[in-house]
């Protein structure tokens, strides 16, 4: 009898899937200039503190989570909780230190300035 | 027989996993169609969610970069329908070097189960999300009896 407890047991603790959150890649656009990079990334329903920006050696990767609070029947449900995540790589160019990001809409806009040293000059013959 | 008993139970716990992954199967294959490149159908209009709260209902649709302006929500009788656009909004003086978010203007149509009050709905936009809440006409929200 001892062996039908475990059965029992081990149902109700039974194979519970965590609740995951599915990595989704934002769609981006990325437009340059002379003066910098402009990154725009669709992020809706994507709160401002749970924005991560991070650029490291050369490497940029955007994350962002989108929590819902849900109440009610679901009669269908398109969009849920997701995790946007999207990595890319920048010109070390890049001053890291004058990045800046911004949060309207549901959409983030990075801007990337490039470095002075690294800008177009035009050198003058004498 | 009785020794057996671990082994069943092992083949119960992976028949549940395998339903259990079939319960998710559909939901997960709705979330993720849509997103990422590749699967473009569903992304020349937003994707909704509707709840159903009992005395309203509620629809979310995921709007990034609209504006309120842009966006334009009719309601008759049980039919919903929203429709805006989506500017290209790029810069002035910067060459593009990627477009993945393509300007789009779209038109949605729903069939709610029931009337709603048209005059008592409420819409708001935040982050990207626009939000409506459409309470049920009277007729159509559900009532308590008291048995006497």
């Amino acid at each position: 009898m001892s062996e039908r407890t475990e059965l029992t047991k081990r149902e109700a603790t039974g194979p519970t899937l965590p609740h995951l959150v599915q990595a989704v890649a934002p769609a981006v656009d990325i437009f340059e200039n002379e003066d910098e990079i402009l990154l725009h990334a669709d992020m809706p329903g994507v709160l401002k503190d749970d924005i991560s920006v991070d650029i490291d050696n050369g490497r940029l990767s955007l994350s962002g989570t989108r929590r819902l609070e849900t109440t009610g029947a679901a009669n269908w449900e398109e969009f849920g909780e997701v995790e946007y995540q999207r990595t890319f790589s920048v010109p070390q160019t890049i001053d890291v230190n004058k990045v800046n990001a911004k949060l309207k809409d549901g959409v983030l806009k990075l801007h990337l300035p490039k470095s002075e040293a690294s800008k177009a000059r035009q050198i003058d013959i004498q | 027989m009785l020794t057996r008993w671990s082994d069943r139970d092992r083949m119960f716990g992976t028949t549940d996993l395998l339903r259990s992954r079939l319960n998710r199967l559909f939901t997960d294959f709705d979330r993720s169609c849509g997103y990422g490149p590749g699967w473009k159908t569903a992304e020349s209009m937003p994707k909704t969610n509707l709840y159903d709260n009992g005395d309203t209902f509620e629809i979310r649709a995921e709007v990034p970069g609209m504006a309120k302006e842009d966006i334009h929500v009719k309601i008759q009788g049980n039919s919903l329908e929203i429709s805006g656009t989506r500017k290209s909004n790029a810069p002035e003086g910067y060459s593009g070097q990627r477009k993945e978010r393509v300007a789009l203007t779209f038109s949605r149509s729903f069939t709610l189960s029931s009337e709603v009050d048209a005059e008592k709905v409420e819409a708001s936009l935040e982050n990207g999300i626009l939000v409506l809440t459409l309470p049920k006409s009277e007729a159509a929200k559900p009532k308590q009896i008291t048995i006497h």
